[in-house]
């Protein structure tokens, strides 16, 4: 056990004094920052758009929209729109809204190759009803096509309606937009999608990155020969356990250092009434007990993916071999990640296939932290993941420290997994 | 105390690095393992150690299985390797205690030997900065550092300039004044003469020759002829049938049959008026025993 703390406290020492440590952590935290700042710069941005937006309101009172503003040409063959183009303007109120024949639509399309913020709506009668083509410079530039069909559609029932000798006021009740609003009838909200998005990738992020560590610190001692007289005075298993526990008591300490942060930023800088899309950000459904299953499936992913990468580090004889050594653990990794991304995503902790992303050890760390956010865990699937997870750690790690054992004091070419596990 | 090894034997696959050895050492001082490049030293030494799982025989110290857990050995390896980025006392520290160390009795042996090997200067600069002779010095403290009673010691000496090597030799010979068992493994045979009463020289995993070294060279008896001499001696040594082995600056060394050889050779040089300098009858030197019975094994 003193062999482990020994290891332990050199290793989180010396990897926490590494410039590579100290300038992830410092991005991480101006990432953060940036992000909680982000809320109040938009809205500043928005408030000194609305003061110029007011402004040119107010001059357009005296002289409608400027004349280098962008040129929406309508081309209209039924005759209804170009009747109704306030109607139509009223979408598009910064834009210059210009009427023009069939004839001029060749020249019209020119010079939307020209001047990419210029549109053209040309409308036609087909089979007795209007068609409509939006034409814009690009599919990022221009006008939507989607806003420009229902604002013709109300065009359109306005013109029927008229026609029916329906009045004006039923007429205006008729064609009016209900107001609606988006609800899930299920646990999932907003906060929870969010966090659950975060820790999945907080969860790749330290599998990838103290992984490498781990894999990196095992390889640089191998190589330069450290190694022999490390297991001279300690059994290998106990290096590789001091490693990868220093490794990810280092990652959790990041973690925590930043979520303190973020806290802090979040408390500071993020107005109280910040919302998404409408829905605001409420973390009271955050239990004691989320928090500690997310832990534990942080240093269980980590554990298991750490003891992985460290085989690879041992198993070859020089650091540039490294990358090529762990690219199957990072396979497993990468794919696992995505399985249980995209399962917790569609399957919300009902389907086959999320289950079998949930029970999978590889994939649980990331497919059971956005379950259990997003409010789709059931205690039984949470206990037969971790169950399982543990196991197959036990598992890996028995077979990893024998062949760590084997191949640390192995030098020349890479070794096969059969031939690692076959050495004594 | 005694270190005794039975039968020692271990394999890669086909090859055997190592072929049934066996060797002891009864008291304290240097016991010799000698061999070519690739001879099986290093690997004999791990598995001694416990570091490797021998496949036949058994390495006892006091009676007891060499491992990590039970003795507190010291290992020199052939590979130097020490933390480049790591401030060195430090890193002395981290050794010593990985030995089972408090931290201030770690400190305080590292001081001490670096005090001894005058490193102290570098305590706190990253070892990447200091000389390849300086880290082997931090090296060798490292495995000593916790004042072990049985220590192997692979090529120790091998870079150093002769002013460092002096110093760790000197070293090595207090270890020994202060009762420790030291297995020096080594290709450099004047290493070996200078230390060893005791040793074992191993080709391709075998041992082809072992036991104490005066014996080991007196029984080959007097082969060899040493003569300084301010004349061209060289035709009469060929007609009394010497044969010139190696020609120096200073001198030439003939291959005899015994000392009557020499005896005659001496005879004609004084009655031709010559005098050498310098005229030894000796036995042949370790290099030249290794090389004769390495080449027997072929």
């Amino acid at each position: 056990m003193r062999q482990i703390t020994t290891v332990f406290a050199y290793t989180l020492k010396e990897a926490a004094r590494k410039k590579a440590f100290i300038v992830s952590t410092l991005i991480i935290m101006i990432m953060v920052l940036a992000l909680c700042l982000a809320p109040r710069i938009i809205s500043a941005v928005k408030g000194s758009g609305e003061e110029e937006q007011t402004g040119t309101e107010n001059s357009a009172e005296q002289a409608a929209v400027s004349d280098d503003a962008a040129i929406c040409y309508l081309v209209d063959q039924t005759g209804i729109f170009e009747k109704n183009l306030d109607t139509l303007k009223s979408v598009y109120p910064d834009r210059n809204f210009k009427t023009a024949a069939k004839e001029e639509e060749e020249g019209i399309r020119s010079d939307i190759r020209e001047n990419e913020n210029n549109s053209l709506i040309s409308i036609e009668e087909k089979d007795g009803l209007p068609y409509i083509r939006v034409v814009n410079a690009n599919f990022m530039k221009g006008i939507s096509s989607q806003k420009i069909s229902d604002i013709c559609n109300k065009i359109w029932q306005k013109n029927i309606l008229e026609e029916s000798g329906v009045d004006g006021e039923t007429i205006a009740r008729s064609t009016i937009s209900l107001p609606y609003t988006e609800e899930a009838a299920g646990d999932m909200d907003i906060t929870g999608y969010i966090l659950g998005l975060a820790v999945v990738f907080i969860m790749f992020f330290a599998v990838y990155y103290y992984g490498y560590g781990v894999a990196m610190s095992v390889a640089s001692e191998k190589t330069s020969r450290v190694m022999e007289t490390l297991v001279v005075s300690a059994k290998p298993s106990r290096i590789l356990i001091g490693k990868c526990l220093a490794m990810g008591v280092l990652g959790l300490l990041q973690m925590v250092g930043i979520i303190v942060f973020a806290l802090i930023c979040y408390t500071a800088f993020v107005p109280s009434n910040f919302n998404i899309g409408g829905v605001p950000i409420d973390f009271s459904s955050i239990t004691p007990f989320t928090l500690l299953i997310l832990l534990v499936y942080f240093v269980l992913g980590y554990s298991l993916y750490a003891v992985m990468n460290s085989v690879c580090g041992a198993a070859v004889s020089k650091v540039e071999d490294l990358n090529s050594a762990m690219m199957p653990v990072m396979f497993i990794s990468l794919g696992s990640f995505y399985l249980g991304y995209f399962t917790a995503i569609a399957g919300g902790g009902s389907s086959g296939l999320t289950k079998f992303a949930m029970y999978l050890p590889f994939s649980s760390p990331f497919s059971v932290p956005f379950t259990l956010l997003t409010g789709g865990m059931k205690a039984g699937d949470l206990a037969v993941s971790m169950g399982l997870l543990l196991i197959f750690i036990l598992v890996i790690a028995a077979v990893s420290i024998r062949v760590y054992s084997a191949s640390v004091l192995h030098y020349g070419n890479k070794l096969k997994m059969k031939e690692l596990l076959k050495m004594r | 105390m005694s270190l005794v090894v039975e039968n020692l034997t271990k394999r890669f696959g086909e090859k055997t690095a190592v072929d049934h050895l066996s060797f002891s050492m009864e008291t304290p001082g240097v016991f010799g393992l000698l061999g070519t490049n690739g001879a099986g030293k290093t690997t004999t030494i791990r598995t001694i150690l416990g570091i490797m799982e021998a496949d036949e025989g058994k390495a006892q110290w006091n009676g007891r299985k060499i491992n990590r857990e039970t003795l507190a050995f010291g290992y020199l390896p052939e590979e130097r390797g020490i933390y480049m980025k790591t401030k060195v006392l430090e890193q002395l520290v981290y050794f010593g205690m990985l030995r089972g160390m408090k931290r201030e009795a770690a400190k305080k042996a590292a001081l001490g030997y670096m005090e001894r090997l005058e490193v102290m200067e570098y305590k706190n600069m990253p070892a990447e900065k200091l000389s390849k002779g300086n880290q082997q010095k931090i090296q060798l403290i490292s495995a000593i550092i916790h004042n072990p009673r049985l220590v192997f010691l692979d090529e120790p000496f091998s870079g150093l300039d002769p002013v460092n090597g002096k110093m760790l030799r000197d070293l090595v010979s207090e270890l020994v004044d202060e009762g420790k068992y030291i297995i020096l493994s080594t290709h450099q045979m004047e290493t070996v003469e200078e230390y060893c009463k005791n040793l074992l020289i191993l080709n391709r995993g075998r041992t082809i020759l072992q036991g104490n070294l005066k014996e080991i060279k007196s029984a080959f008896g007097h082969t060899n002829l040493c003569v300084t001499v301010n004349a061209d001696v060289d035709g009469m040594a060929q007609e009394e049938g010497l044969q010139v082995f190696e020609k120096r600056a200073a001198e030439t060394e003939y291959k005899i049959d015994g000392d009557e050889m020499a005896h005659r050779f001496l005879k004609r040089m004084l009655d031709a008026g010559i005098y050498p300098d310098k005229f030894e009858i000796r036995e042949p030197s370790l290099q030249e025993i290794f090389v004769r019975k390495a080449g027997e094994t072929e």
